[in-house]
């Protein structure tokens, strides 16, 4: 495109919202996951058709309630280009800030507390990754060193002071058959989802993701919306931790260590692109699903629980890779087609 | 990754080289490990002005043996935080070889079990280079997922009841004492100091070191320059594998034991000693010396925390302080 000619766009053909729903998720890589997740729930019901009584509902949403949360967290910082190290570290720290907090201000009092700490730990990180200039990965490890050093000095092991009417607001049932904890995650990430796909704002996350120059060029302030970004993600981040406290009944100041590496599996699992841009939120949320529920399957299948760290780590290379090997191959056989004729 | 957090130069006020003072030029000449070694010796300097027990030769050693340690399981990750990756997969490849090593030595004994669990740390290497080079996923996923699945492995494979007995071979390199100067030195002092010699001068003066550096800062670069990209980061890989899994023999050598989740401290530990060693994170920018003298800041920070009983949690917030403090020095290339 030379710039003395200037082209016009043929109009784009509308599509109805089904089609470019699919089309947006084909673009963030979250049919995988989606297919990912009917397969292995189907496997999962032929397994154990048990997984719909009430009982088992109910422990399976607060299982993978937390991980889709924090996983959401990560999933913001992975759309911009960064990564979150930290994350576990918040997690932990906000954590038992909600287990002790609640015995002085009450359980509203707590929450408000935990979420403000969240925000402000996504607010110092987004400060130095943002205006600072400084590599997110180096900046939250530093970070992670911090936090995880606080919630210590908070809590320095196991307890806090949670009640069992806690365990009914974020772990119980609301009615018969709908654990309250799906409800939850389903509130927070369509609230999320508004906020990505339907504000300029959001809009913005995933340009700075795919193009910060182009961004800056536009007039925007990237440098703003990567702060912001870090703050939502403390935030979501924090009510994750609330319902970890919530369905343990326990306040942990290392409650938080395992969903470091386990947010990140469910980010690749859910088919983002690392590189920033590219990243779905129902696919992040399935994933969550997915990765949260290997180790209960197998139990019920009678297979060595064991199995499920190899499993799980067989499910991402499979989902991750399948589609890139496929891809290779059509290249391949297309650029052999152009080469003949 | 490192594209995307390439900014707009707006800020980068490179001023003309006169008009920097002579002070300034200095410091902006400093090598990168001389940073670490500053903030070594400054925290050296304070722990021995607190408590002069600690102001000499055995302190410093004992220090530096710990410091060892940690380097040894960090000259891995130098070299993938060097080709622009990172290898967190390094705890249960540690995990891996050091289970591996001794449920292996029952059998074959101690020769051959070295050899096997060296192998396995260099055969995993291979894997995540193959991934990350062929199939083009991002390092962090595919050390993640390789860190899980070893995990697995370790769990389904090793009995953990009989692993208590660690060869003479082993520990001829580790734990044994030697006399230097009148000084008692566990011997895996000098040997991570010439481990951190000999990768020094491999990465320094061979070409493959040099094409590693340049694979890291500009793989475009590479590429049209004729180099083998793909065969350089799988032998990256494949090397910060094999010191990983060297890592585990020598732990259990050291401490004389084992166990599954005996790696864990070394995520974030082994990244936090290449950073505080000035390489970066971008890529193409790191060494082994550096490595080492990170390790020696974070062991003093964990000697001066022990001696004056301030507890793990001041140990983590001095240690997040000293890599954001490094960080601020340095840390802001490409911007």
């Amino acid at each position: 495109m030379s710039p003395t000619t200037t082209t016009i766009p043929a109009p784009m053909p509308r599509v109805g919202p089904i089609r470019s729903g699919t089309r947006r998720m084909r673009y963030d890589g979250a049919l995988a996951p989606v297919l990912a997740f009917v397969v292995f729930f189907g496997v999962y019901l032929a397994v154990n058709p048990g997984l719909l009584t009430r009982f088992q509902l109910q422990s399976a949403a607060n299982l993978i309630a937390p991980l889709a949360l924090i996983a959401l967290g990560q999933l913001l910082i992975v759309l911009i280009g960064g990564i979150d190290i930290s994350i576990g570290a918040i997690t932990s720290l906000c954590n038992v800030v909600f287990a002790t907090q609640i015995a002085g201000l009450s359980a509203p009092g707590a929450l408000l507390a935990c979420i403000a700490v969240g925000v402000l730990c996504g607010a110092i990180n987004g400060v130095l990754v943002a205006y600072v200039n400084l590599p997110a990965i180096a900046v939250t490890l530093a970070t992670a060193f911090i936090y995880a050093a606080l919630a210590r000095q908070i809590l320095d092991r196991p307890g806090g002071a949670l009640s069992s009417e806690i365990y009914q607001v974020t772990s119980g049932e609301l009615v018969p058959f709908v654990p309250i904890a799906l409800v939850w995650v389903a509130l927070i990430a369509t609230g999320l989802w508004l906020f990505l796909q339907r504000t300029a704002f959001g809009r913005q996350v995933y340009g700075v993701g795919s193009g910060r120059a182009a961004v800056q060029s536009a007039g925007l302030k990237p440098r703003l919306t990567i702060l912001v970004t870090f703050m939502v993600s403390g935030g979501i981040v924090s009510l994750g931790a609330v319902l970890l406290a919530g369905s343990t009944l326990t306040g942990d100041p290392r409650s938080g260590d395992p969903y470091l590496l386990n947010s990140i599996a469910v980010v690749a699992l859910s088919g983002a692109a690392f590189a920033g841009g590219r990243g779905s939120i129902l696919g992040t949320v399935l994933a969550a699903a997915v990765l949260g529920m290997v180790g209960n399957l197998l139990f019920f299948a009678g297979i060595n629980s064991y199995w499920q760290y190899v499993i799980s780590a067989l499910i991402i290379l499979a989902v991750v890779v399948i589609p890139r090997v496929g891809q290779f191959v059509i290249q391949q056989s297309a650029l052999r087609r152009g080469h003949h004729e | 990754m490192s594209d995307t957090q390439t900014v707009v130069a707006e800020d980068a006020t490179e001023g003309s080289p006169s008009a920097q003072s002579g002070l300034a030029r200095l410091v902006s000449r400093m090598p990168r490990a001389g940073w670490g070694i500053a903030i070594f010796i400054a925290l050296f300097v304070i722990g021995g002005l607190l408590r002069p027990s600690l102001f000499t030769l055995p302190g410093l050693i004992s220090t530096a043996t710990f410091a060892a340690i940690l380097a040894v399981a960090s000259y891995g990750q130098t070299i993938a935080v060097i080709q622009g990756g990172i290898d967190l997969s390094v705890p249960n490849t540690i995990a891996f070889a050091a289970l591996g090593f001794l449920t292996w030595n029952a059998s074959f004994g101690p020769v051959i079990a070295l050899l096997l669990a060296l192998a396995g740390g260099l055969v995993i290497g291979i894997v995540n280079g193959v991934i990350v080079a062929k199939v083009g996923l991002t390092p962090i996923v595919t050390t993640i997922a390789m860190n899980g699945l070893l995990f697995g492995v370790v769990l389904l494979n090793f009995p953990l009841s009989e692993l208590t007995v660690v060869p003479d071979l082993v520990t001829s390199f580790t734990s044994a004492r030697v006399d230097l100067a009148g000084l008692q030195i566990a011997i895996v002092l000098p040997m991570a100091l010439l481990l951190m010699l000999l990768l020094q001068a491999v990465l320094s003066y061979t070409g493959w070191g040099r094409s590693l550096f340049l694979v890291g800062s500009r793989e475009d670069a590479a590429r049209l320059a004729g180099q083998p990209v793909a065969r350089i980061r799988i032998s990256g890989y494949a090397l910060s594998g094999l010191l990983a899994a060297f890592a585990g023999i020598v732990i259990v050598g050291y401490y004389s034991q084992a166990e599954t989740t005996m790696g864990n401290s070394y995520l974030l530990g082994s990244v936090a000693a290449v950073i505080v060693g000035g390489a970066s994170m971008f890529g193409g920018r790191g060494s082994m010396v550096g490595t080492f003298v990170g390790a020696l800041v974070l062991g003093q920070v964990a000697t001066l925390v022990a001696v004056f009983n301030l507890g793990a949690t001041m140990q983590n917030l001095i240690y997040g302080l000293i890599i954001l403090a490094v960080l601020a020095a340095y840390g802001r290339d490409r911007t």
